[in-house]
């Protein structure tokens, strides 16, 4: 028994699990940014809880499942996660592209500290290998 | 709405009866333009009888190399259905629920190898 | 000399999967008890992580995506976890390992206590992982290591009986005075140490880091098929010297002392000179692949900036991991624990990782969507089955046999 095909077919389709989520999130420089942990989705008409009525969309990739989460399980609270707005995205291949720098992001944070106030203190981190 | 509220999420008919669970969302680029790309648009559900996350989608991509690991993985999640967004008629913490009248369609990937017959 | 020089990728990856200093330890220890009737298992060995390195220096190439990031990618959180939480203990276990050999290595040379050597090896480890070069750091340790090949030479200056090592490694059987199951134990530890999960993941991004794109799929090829091969026939060639000399007498090798005697009756000081340098170098680049392993590993699996190609200011948490990982092996050594005897503990770990490892990999060598046109051919596909069928047993087996022979004892 094999179902009848969609109709409606779109040309371009994600599937979230199959192409977004998990994947590296590179900024405009190609430096990896942190990953598409998970998606914020809202009614176009702004409604957070959105129902077949209304046509929905994705506004914001989610990141920031904290280590202990991603490997035992549970989600951290919303307060938590840090958004990326959907607007900085390029481009979505085997990796997710933005128009912005790393550093303009909150979701790098721990990046930039741990450079702050471990790598720069280190003679030699901020020199190119050689 | 966080999509992984959605993932895993069992499906309930119209009367209330299991359906299946949600093992993906497909959305499709051709909602308004966000920036540079168009904003993804929620186009539907994809349902499996069984849970278990569809590994790899083998069943709607049509891949079908390694030929031994790609038809045990498209058997395991045989029967996976799309079930488009306007026919869902709540999502709640618990469930999804259909409205009456919801339609299985293919949920062949457009354009992949499992679509051609 | 250019040419020679863009296969030390694949060289370096070698040693630290063939020739570090668990596998030279084990290697001898096969020697002396089986003679060369495990020899098999290293073929098999070398076939199976040609196989998969290929592949995995081919995504590489063409996708630029590194291993662990695939593995994140198409396994998903959990078992990627699970796979992370494996391969980083295997990397830490071996990076103790092999800075506890480098500094017992030093003994030989010095006859100072290794304990003084330890803190010595992890600066100048820490040092090169900081601030050399990617490309330097993996020829002077490749071909440096590559004087190991001493020990092939003194298979044959030792004049042996060549009618029984052949028949030995032609004619595998259990010998009299061991049991069965310690026979399969070492041939599943040594199957675990050719096909070690960090190999791929050291290869793969040492791809990325080399810039490799398509135009060098010829030259990840050649990597491949030069540098595992030769890490292979080397670690024969180490069973075949303890098996001249120790085996006939029935003595059991347990110190790095002894697995340089044969090399020292075939050559004298000279060929000890040169062995001991090669050793060192090779428990270096061993220790170096390590510690690179676990930043790649975790930093890929989170999503972090990595590489040495980045300053290390752009890849601050990479960096980071990889001095506490030092840290810890140091730390570790200096309660005068056996770093061999920790190698051991490793077989089982990579029972877990090795089929999450390999399985990705292969998924993903077969994508269109990474590939584009260099998928799998069907060749290719059907041997990596196989060995996917030979990894699950061999993980299956490995800690009931472990347990059972008390780790080969």
């Amino acid at each position: 028994m094999s179902l009848p095909p969609d109709e409606q077919q779109p040309g371009l389709v994600l599937d979230a699990r199959l192409h977004l989520l998990d994947r590296q999130i590179l900024d405009v420089d190609g430096v990896p940014v942190c990953t598409v942990d998970d998606l914020e989705v809202h009614g176009i008409d702004g409604s957070d809880r959105p129902d077949g009525s209304q046509q929905a969309v994705v506004t914001s990739l989610l990141s920031g499942a904290v280590l202990a989460t991603r490997i035992l399980g549970g989600r951290p609270p919303a307060s938590r996660w840090h958004r990326i707005r959907w607007t900085h995205v390029v481009d979505v291949g085997t990796t997710v592209k933005l128009g912005v720098h790393g550093s303009e992001l909150d979701v790098t944070w721990t990046e930039r500290w741990v450079r702050d106030h471990v790598i720069s203190r280190i003679p030699g981190g901020s020199h190119d290998p050689g | 709405m966080i999509l992984g509220d959605l993932l895993d999420s069992p499906v309930l008919g119209p009367d209330g009866a299991r359906v299946g669970f949600v093992v993906d969302v497909r959305f499709a680029l051709d909602g308004p333009l966000d920036g540079l790309l168009a904003a993804p648009r929620l186009h539907g559900l994809l349902v499996s009888p069984r849970t278990g996350t569809s590994f790899l989608g083998y069943e709607r991509n049509g891949v079908n190399a390694p030929a031994v690991l790609a038809r045990w993985f498209a058997w395991r999640h045989r029967g996976t259905f799309l079930v488009r967004w306007a026919d869902v008629e709540s999502v709640g913490r618990d469930a999804v629920t259909l409205r009456t009248g919801f339609r299985r369609v293919s949920a062949a990937l457009p354009g992949s190898l499992a679509q051609r017959p | 000399m250019k040419k020679v020089l863009g296969l030390a990728l694949g060289i370096l990856t070698a040693i630290g999967g063939f020739l570090d200093i668990g596998d030279l330890v084990t290697n001898a220890v096969v020697g002396s008890r089986f003679g060369l009737s495990l020899a098999w298992v290293v073929v098999v060995g070398v076939v199976g992580i040609c196989l998969f390195a290929q592949m995995s220096g081919r995504v590489a190439a063409v996708s630029g995506r590194a291993t662990f990031e695939i593995i994140r990618e198409r396994l998903g959180p959990r078992a990627a976890g699970a796979n992370l939480s494996a391969s980083f203990l295997i990397n830490l276990l071996t990076l103790t390992a092999e800075v506890g050999g480098i500094a017992l290595a030093l003994q030989l040379a010095s006859s100072v206590e290794p304990r003084l050597w330890i803190p010595v090896a992890a600066l100048a480890l820490w040092l090169v992982v900081w601030r050399t070069k990617f490309s330097i750091m993996e020829n002077v340790t490749g071909l440096v290591g590559l004087t190991l090949v001493v020990f092939a030479v003194a298979v044959f200056v030792l004049g042996p009986d060549w009618g029984t090592l052949a028949d030995q490694a032609f004619h595998p059987s259990v010998p009299a005075n061991e049991g069965h199951a310690v026979y399969w134990y070492y041939a599943i530890a040594l199957f675990g140490a050719a096909m070690t999960p960090y190999e791929v993941f050291f290869f793969s991004s040492g791809a990325v880091e080399e810039k490799w794109k398509v135009k060098d799929l010829t030259q990840s090829r050649a990597n491949v098929l030069v540098g595992f091969p030769l890490g292979g026939i080397l670690s024969v060639a180490i069973a075949a010297c303890a098996a001249i000399v120790f085996l006939p007498k029935g003595i059991e090798v347990s110190s790095l002392s002894q697995i340089v005697l044969p090399v020292a009756l075939a050559g004298g000081k000279l060929a000890l000179a040169v062995v001991i340098v090669g050793i060192v170098a090779a428990t270096f680049g061993a220790a170096l692949e390590t510690s690179l392993s676990s930043g790649y590993t975790l930093a890929q699996f989170m999503g972090w900036s990595w590489g040495k190609f980045r300053r290390p200011a752009r890849a601050a948490r990479f960096h980071l991991t990889m001095i506490i990982c030092l840290l810890v092996a140091v730390g570790v050594l200096m309660t005068s624990v056996d770093p061999i005897k920790i190698t051991e503990f490793s077989v089982v770990f990579s029972a877990i990782a090795l089929p999450l490892t390999y399985l990705p990999i292969l998924v993903v060598a077969n994508d269109p969507e990474y590939m584009g046109t260099y998928v799998n051919g069907r060749a290719t596909n059907a041997f990596a089955l196989v060995y996917l069928v030979i990894i699950v047993v061999a993980s299956v087996a490995a800690i009931p046999l472990m347990i059972v022979t008390g780790a080969g004892s």
